[in-house]
């Protein structure tokens, strides 16, 4: 579903982000790509949904070449994902409910539909009684949940997420990774970028591990 | 669909005139006081362009005849005069009317025309030409032709007040084009900027429209109709603060300018100034709007 071949990143010389990266992520796949500060996840992940390009390489994605994807048609690549922030990226002027049912305003559906599966979306989080509330009400992991509705809300059929659990308690963090496990069991691929070891440990399915921008190892336990 | 989308984006425009109110209050102030310089500029303009009307309304040809000219020579002359399309109106002043005239406008005279044994005053044609300051030569021409006719014997015409005239005129109608282009540019730099600010301001709901798969129309729709909002009231209250002016202005200066008073009268604008000043707005606002969100939406 989701594939690396050769792929170089270079921001500025003489370093690289990423180095020779080739790997691959298949269909239904709960992976994590992990790697100390810097190893290069981020732009592994910014990669895939086309924020960044490579400086070398290709990367396909359900057999499309990414790169080869005009400006103007991305849109229908970024439809397929559900993508989950760092920093959350919500809308600070809008309301937990309009901040998630961006993608779905976007896909043109219906009022009824959209209301239908906001709801399930934040139930599914644990929010749908602060759908109301507008973001900088809500507390940091509240505001991580809201980001991971608004992901899911379109049911798409790849799910990123860069640092999800960054600065949660171990067990907010832990109830943040089931809802991405149950995400996954519903059919979605996930790619997580993480370095809580303890996480991975318990939930990865493969994992990437990256170390200054070369992949250095790979362990799959299905 | 296509309608749900349509209505989704005008109240996504709406709601977001009203979430960011106060940094779009102080747009449209920016925008008005732009499109107002350029307001009382043409205001000014206005009363220049009609001062210099009033003046050459006074322009008129006086066609002095014989006394005693036949019937046919005097339809003659009118005829000619009347073919020449420079004229606005031809008035015959016989000679009993131009004594008479004298009479009333100089009654301390009156025991000198007493005394007179004949009507000095030839009969003459009156022309008032119409308001073309540029046409000089044509007028020169026109004037010579009709002094060549049988029973015309003189033509009074200041000619040396008309090329001052001509010229004061082209001297105004440069500085203005120059100085309306100047004002224009400027104008239409300092709002597109403050619609670049604005749009700007909101660089991380374009990229988060982008990465949860918005079409780059779907992004610009409402920036582009918030850009028309913006330039439609911002040129909306520069009119309304030049009516104002206009209002105020006369009870400001009061006598203290005397005679120069007139020179600085503002004088309102014409229906066609107004709506293309609303046209600017609304163009500039859309432009500045749409060129800043296109920036945005290249990776």
């Amino acid at each position: 579903m989701i594939e690396f071949h050769h792929v170089w990143k270079q921001y500025q010389k003489p370093h690289w982000a990423l180095s020779d990266v080739s790997l691959e992520i298949r269909r239904g796949e709960f992976c994590f790509i992990t790697g100390p500060s810097g190893s290069g996840k981020t732009t592994l992940l910014k990669l895939i949904f086309r924020e960044l390009f490579p400086t070398e390489g290709q990367i396909l994605i359900d057999g499309v070449n990414t790169l080869k994807i005009p400006e103007h048609r991305i849109y229908k690549l970024r439809r397929k994902m559900g993508i989950v922030f760092q920093d959350f990226r919500l809308l600070f002027h809008r309301t937990v409910i309009e901040n998630v049912a961006l993608p779905l305003r976007i896909l043109g559906l219906a009022d009824k539909e959209i209301r239908r599966r906001v709801f399930n979306a934040l139930r599914q989080v644990n929010l749908h009684h602060k759908m109301w509330d507008f973001p900088q009400r809500l507390s940091y992991g509240e505001q991580q949940r809201v980001a991971i509705a608004r992901a899911i809300v379109h049911q798409p059929t790849i799910i990123l997420a860069d640092e999800p659990t960054g600065n949660l308690d171990p067990e907010l963090a832990f109830e943040i990774m089931s809802i991405f496990k149950e995400i996954n069991q519903q059919g979605a691929t996930v790619v997580i970028g993480s370095h809580d070891r303890e996480l991975i440990r318990h939930f990865g399915d493969k994992i990437y591990f990256l170390q200054k921008g070369k992949l250095i190892g790979k362990e799959e336990r299905r | 669909m296509i309608f749900r989308q349509i209505w989704f984006l005008l109240k996504t425009a709406v709601d977001n005139l009203w979430s960011f109110r106060s940094r779009n209050f102080i747009s449209v102030l920016i925008i008005s006081f732009s499109f107002l310089v350029i307001g009382i500029f043409l205001s000014l303009s206005n009363n220049l362009l009609y001062m210099g009307q009033q003046l050459s309304n006074n322009l008129a040809i006086s066609f002095f005849l014989e006394p005693g000219i036949k019937t046919a020579d005097l339809e003659n002359i009118k005829s000619e005069i009347l073919a020449s399309g420079l004229v606005e109106q031809i008035t015959f002043v016989s000679s009993e009317d131009a004594l008479s005239r004298f009479r009333s406008n100089f009654p301390e005279l009156k025991e000198i025309l007493d005394n007179l044994q004949s009507n000095p005053f030839p009969p003459s044609f009156e022309v008032r030409l119409k308001n073309n300051l540029q046409n000089l030569p044509a007028t020169l021409y026109f004037m010579e032709r009709i002094r060549r006719l049988k029973g015309v014997i003189d033509v009074q015409f200041n000619q040396e007040w008309v090329e001052k005239m001509e010229s004061l005129s082209r001297i105004v109608r440069a500085v203005g084009f120059f100085l309306g282009s100047i004002l224009i540019l400027a104008s239409f730099f300092i709002i597109s900027n403050v619609v670049r600010l604005n749009v700007f301001a909101r660089k991380n709901e374009i990229e988060i429209l982008r990465l949860v798969g918005a079409t780059n129309t779907f992004i610009r729709i409402p920036f582009l109709v918030e850009g028309f909002v913006l330039g439609l009231l911002g040129s909306l209250v520069s009119l309304l603060i030049l009516a104002l002016l206009i209002k105020i202005f006369p009870i400001y200066i009061g006598s203290t300018l005397g005679a120069a008073r007139e020179l600085f009268t503002l004088k309102p604008l014409t229906m066609k100034q107004s709506l293309w000043l609303v046209v600017g707005g609304i163009f500039t606002g859309i432009l500045g709007s749409g060129s800043s969100v296109s920036r945005f939406l290249r990776i």
